[in-house]
């Protein structure tokens, strides 16, 4: 279901979970299109010989990933602010999930605050965050 | 070797080290967008007439310097702690913007590997007429290897 | 009674949460726990002042610190003027024996935290720096762990005859209450939750799926 106005959005809910394209093909896009082109992000033996555990998708895209989800989840949002720790790596081409929930509503500013876990398979959290959206009002 | 924090403090926060200048094209707007995974017109169609780069683009913008040109080398590999972004305008195709950098924050805590030594820069992105259209936020952090 | 003992706030560096929201997201959820702590990293939150919040929300919420010391980090419960004057908070290198002994003379109560964790948990360091004396709480359950780390603060318990403590160790609002410490008696204030550990009245309970 997604959300049109501020109306809609009550506290608590749940984003749809978003499970986003981590393959090297789509990193290698997204790491040209940003100008990060660097081996660390789009070659796994380059990232090894760096001491990493293979090659990282970068923190901006995981940030983009979540801009993407709260978008799809709200098409009129405006984002306010996207701020992100990143608690271990987000290795290229292993798989992931991304969950949201509202963990506030201002009224009167129009705002929701959101949670946000990039996780991978074992449930461990990757990256955490969290979004200010402006909503229209209905 | 270690990073005396404090000198670093006094020496470097808050004092613009880095002003470069960025245009970002139709097509790498396209790219990232849909490399995120956003399917809103706006970031992904130019035919849109809201066509706009998606409000994490900020964050991509690399400034010229990585620190101040007098700050002494990190004792170990730099990598990314966490990004802020907080956009205010919409960045559109072709035009130029100004991106102002300085040292926002040093910090240490100790971690899994060791002593970790945090420094924010954030930059301010500006557009040809001075209206502010994003702040960006980057947590580099580096991880001091123990002395050999 | 049952309180989560671990939790950050935006006063921590990398803690994204504001209390108000753990206050709503514990009452609007029914998470099954009375109240928690905020264990901020290497400070002591002094100025705040949580008292009508709690009252609002009909929560416990307490104050305590996250250190950091050659064997990990360490939670402290029950820090007073006197026991910030000991030694300083915001050092990263303090020696555990001096923080556990400050605590002792102060009535305050320190307990290694996610102990099984690598580096900043206290079972890393037992080969090479030996079993530290004075430690008699650690945090054998904690909402971020991963890899097995509880498991290896449980059995590092179970080995030395450690009690332990739960906290969800909560950087953002929906982690509240993964972990928590249970309580036979009611714990309402700072001192309460420092006699209850000192007495041994408590067990660590989890809430993770």
């Amino acid at each position: 279901m997604t959300v049109a106005t501020l109306d809609d959005v009550e506290f608590g809910a749940q984003l749809p979970v978003f499970e986003p394209d981590t393959s090297m093909t789509n990193v290698r896009r997204f790491a040209v299109a940003a100008g990060w082109n660097r081996p660390r992000f789009t070659d796994h033996e380059a990232a090894r010989a760096e001491g990493l555990p293979g090659a990282l998708v970068p923190g901006i895209m995981s940030q983009g990933f979540l801009a993407a989800m709260i978008h799809r989840w709200a098409p009129p949002a405006e984002i306010i602010n996207v701020d992100t720790v990143f608690r271990a790596p987000v290795v290229v081409d292993e798989r992931y999930s991304i969950a949201g929930v509202v963990t506030d509503i201002d009224d009167q500013d129009g705002c929701v605050e959101i949670d946000l876990t990039v996780t991978n398979a074992a449930g461990e959290t990757r990256v955490f965050g969290t979004a200010r959206v402006r909503l229209p009002k209905a | 070797m270690s990073l005396d924090i404090d000198d670093l403090k006094e020496r470097f926060l808050n004092q613009e080290f880095d002003a470069q200048t960025y245009s970002v094209s139709t097509e790498s707007i396209v790219d990232y967008a849909r490399a995120c995974g956003e399917v809103a017109p706006r970031y992904t169609d130019p035919e849109d007439p809201d066509f706009q780069a998606p409000p994490t683009f900020a964050s991509s913008f690399q400034a010229g310097r990585r620190l101040p040109d007098d700050f002494p080398p990190l004792p170990g590999l730099g990598m990314d702690a966490g990004k802020a972004v907080s956009p205010k305008r919409p960045i559109r195709p072709g035009v130029e913007l100004t991106g102002r950098s300085h040292v926002h924050d040093i910090y240490t805590k100790s971690g899994r590997s060791g002593r970790m030594v945090f420094i924010v820069i954030r930059m301010e992105l500006y557009d040809p007429a001075g209206s502010q259209l994003a702040t960006a936020d980057t947590s580099v952090v580096i991880r001091e290897r123990p002395a050999s | 009674m049952i309180l989560d003992l671990h939790a950050h706030s935006i006063k921590s560096d990398d803690g994204r949460a504001k209390v108000r929201n753990y206050c709503q997201w514990i009452r609007s959820r029914s998470i099954p726990i009375d109240g928690f702590v905020l264990t901020e990293h290497r400070q002591f939150d002094a100025e705040s002042d949580y008292r009508e919040l709690a009252d609002e929300f009909e929560l416990t919420i307490l104050k305590g610190s996250e250190v950091e010391t050659e064997y990990g980090h360490v939670l402290v419960f029950g820090v007073t003027d006197a026991l910030r004057a000991a030694f300083d908070f915001s050092n990263i290198h303090l020696p555990l024996a001096e923080v556990l002994e400050a605590c002792e003379r102060h009535g305050a109560v320190a307990a290694p935290c996610h102990p099984g964790r690598k580096r900043v948990g206290m079972s890393a360091h037992l080969e090479t720096l030996g079993v530290p004396e004075g430690v008699r709480i650690v945090e054998t359950c904690n909402g971020g762990s991963r890899d097995g780390e509880d498991a290896v603060a449980q059995a590092m318990a179970e080995r030395y005859g450690y009690l332990g403590i739960g906290g969800s160790d909560a950087h953002i609002v929906s982690h509240i209450g993964r972990c928590a410490t249970r309580f036979p008696a009611p714990v309402n204030t700072e001192q309460e939750l420092v006699d209850a550990l000192k007495a041994g009245q408590f067990e660590a309970v989890t809430f993770k799926a």
